[in-house]
């Protein structure tokens, strides 16, 4: 299907475009608009996204799937406040946050979004501690409070017993639960993964995803999360595909079920 | 509703933190600090030696003597410099994970130059002392109980306050470049940087 047609089924039936059961009130976390970005390398130019549209729903968790170019981690650090897009606007919560001066751009890093990343970005000097202190101590939670925050959110995530482990004694998962600990530190109201579970053998993987779905339930954060894996589709509320820096795609679960068996059988 | 309208606040600077991450990182990273401590210390000890120890009033004496001073410097700071460069390109990569953590650019920024400062100055404390000791003793050599001498002395003060200022210098200042490129930079062009 070419994206001009998309459009006109969105413009027809938003429903059927966003996934979305229009009958019920729905709030936005995230809203994105013609999002563009293009990368500028000496003459040459990149389109990694050529106008994005999306409506993410508060505490609901989206799986962006596409395959290794498609625009996918463009597409979270322009969401996350990461990077500048070069047109289009993404709103959190109805803020635009191109207008954010370098102070609120922090506040919304620290306490409205938590990140993680393929490669865990784990400071390396620090103990599992102190890596999920940290984000608290930048948003002024006094040190010891912080501390006592981390012992349990640690405890939370399964590493009640290597508090003051490295990453380099840390196995991969183990640093990825530690990013998430991390992630959901300051209680945000995003999560946003991107491929979490790529350097993860399978049942890791597993785990770390079934572990980002409890966190999602139990404290109602929206999580945005890109991955490979069909198997992580069973447990996300919508899926979003992206191809060649669009949104080929956006639809709840439970209408794609029948399209992920198929596309499981036949071995993707 | 469900969602809570929320007000967007603004992160500020915090010096009790900016200080403990200069410091842990200082610790966390002993090999190195001892390493950048040392030859600070040479540099700045090696400095006063050389603007205490006698000099006869020869002027090709003299020459030589201050051409040893620049080139010593010479060597020594682009050691130090050096060091100063990689440490801070090498945490390219960690730089742009505490920015997703909600770290200010001017948090970065100052973080470094506290941390640079601290090695500088506790480098130079050490040359100073070190300085000393060896004027004294390679002095005596020379010119034996001269060294005990107000005379020999003259000065000494604003030698021990150049040579602290030079320590303070090349670290802070091979940082200050590095650390703001660090600071300015995209986080996530800042944690491709480095693996
Ligand atoms: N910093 C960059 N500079 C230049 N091109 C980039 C940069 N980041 C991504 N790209 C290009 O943008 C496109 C989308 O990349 P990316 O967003 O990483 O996709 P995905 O995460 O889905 O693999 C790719 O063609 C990629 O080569
Ligand atoms: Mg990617």
């Amino acid at each position: 299907m070419s994206h001009s047609a998309q459009t006109t089924d969105a413009a027809t039936n938003p429903a059927d475009y966003w996934g979305a059961d229009l009958s019920q009130q729905v709030d936005c976390t995230v809203m994105a608009r013609g999002v563009k970005m293009v990368y500028r390398m000496g003459s040459e130019s990149i389109q990694a996204l050529a106008g994005v549209d999306a409506d993410i729903f508060t505490g609901e968790y989206i799986s962006i799937m596409g395959p290794s170019g498609s625009g996918k981690t463009t597409f979270f650090n322009v969401v996350g406040g990461l990077i500048k897009p070069s047109e289009g606007s993404v709103y959190i919560d109805e803020i635009d946050i191109a207008q954010l001066d370098a102070g609120e751009l922090a506040w919304l890093r620290c306490r409205k979004i938590g990140y993680i990343f393929q490669s865990y970005n784990i400071v390396k000097a620090m103990t599992a501690l102190e890596n999920v202190t940290l984000p608290m101590l930048f948003a002024g939670v006094p040190p010891d409070e912080a501390q006592d925050r981390a012992v349990d959110i640690l405890k939370r995530v399964g590493l009640g017993e290597r508090l003051l482990h490295t990453p380099k004694e840390l196995s991969g998962g183990q640093q990825q639960r530690v990013a998430i600990a991390r992630a959901f530190a300051n209680q945000p109201a995003i999560i946003l993964a991107d491929e979490p579970t790529a350097n993860l053998d399978l049942r890791t993987g597993e785990e770390i995803i079934a572990l980002m779905k409890e966190m999602n339930t139990e404290r109602g954060v929206t999580v945005i999360c890109s991955t490979h894996d069909h198997k992580m589709l069973d447990i996300s509320d919508r899926i979003m595909w992206m191809q060649d820096g669009r949104v080929k795609k956006l639809a709840r679960r439970e209408d794609v079920e029948i399209t992920i068996s198929k596309m499981k059988e036949e071995g993707h | 509703m469900t969602q809570e309208m929320w007000e967007i606040k603004r992160l500020h600077l915090k010096p009790e933190l900016v200080w403990s991450m200069a410091m842990s990182s200082l610790r966390l990273r002993m090999g190195r600090t001892l390493l950048t401590l040392l030859t600070v210390a040479a540099c700045c000890a090696f400095l006063l030696f050389l603007l205490t120890a006698p000099i006869s009033d020869d002027p090709a004496d003299r020459q030589m003597w201050g051409l040893m001073i620049t080139l010593s410097l010479i060597v020594s700071a682009a050691g130090v410099l050096n060091t100063m460069l990689m440490s801070v390109t090498q945490r390219y990569r960690e730089i742009g994970t505490i920015k997703c953590l909600g770290a200010l650019d001017s948090f970065v920024l100052i973080s470094v130059l506290v941390e640079s400062a601290m090695l500088g100055l506790a480098g130079a404390i050490l040359g100073i002392f070190a300085g000393l000791l060896l004027s004294v003793v390679i002095g005596s050599i020379s010119v034996g109980l001269g060294v005990f001498t107000a005379a020999y002395w003259s000065g000494v003060f604003w030698k021990i306050g150049a040579a602290a200022l030079v320590g303070l210098c090349l670290t802070t200042f091979g940082a200050a470049l590095p650390a703001y490129i660090a600071a300015k930079m995209p986080p996530v062009e800042a944690m491709r940087g480095e693996k």
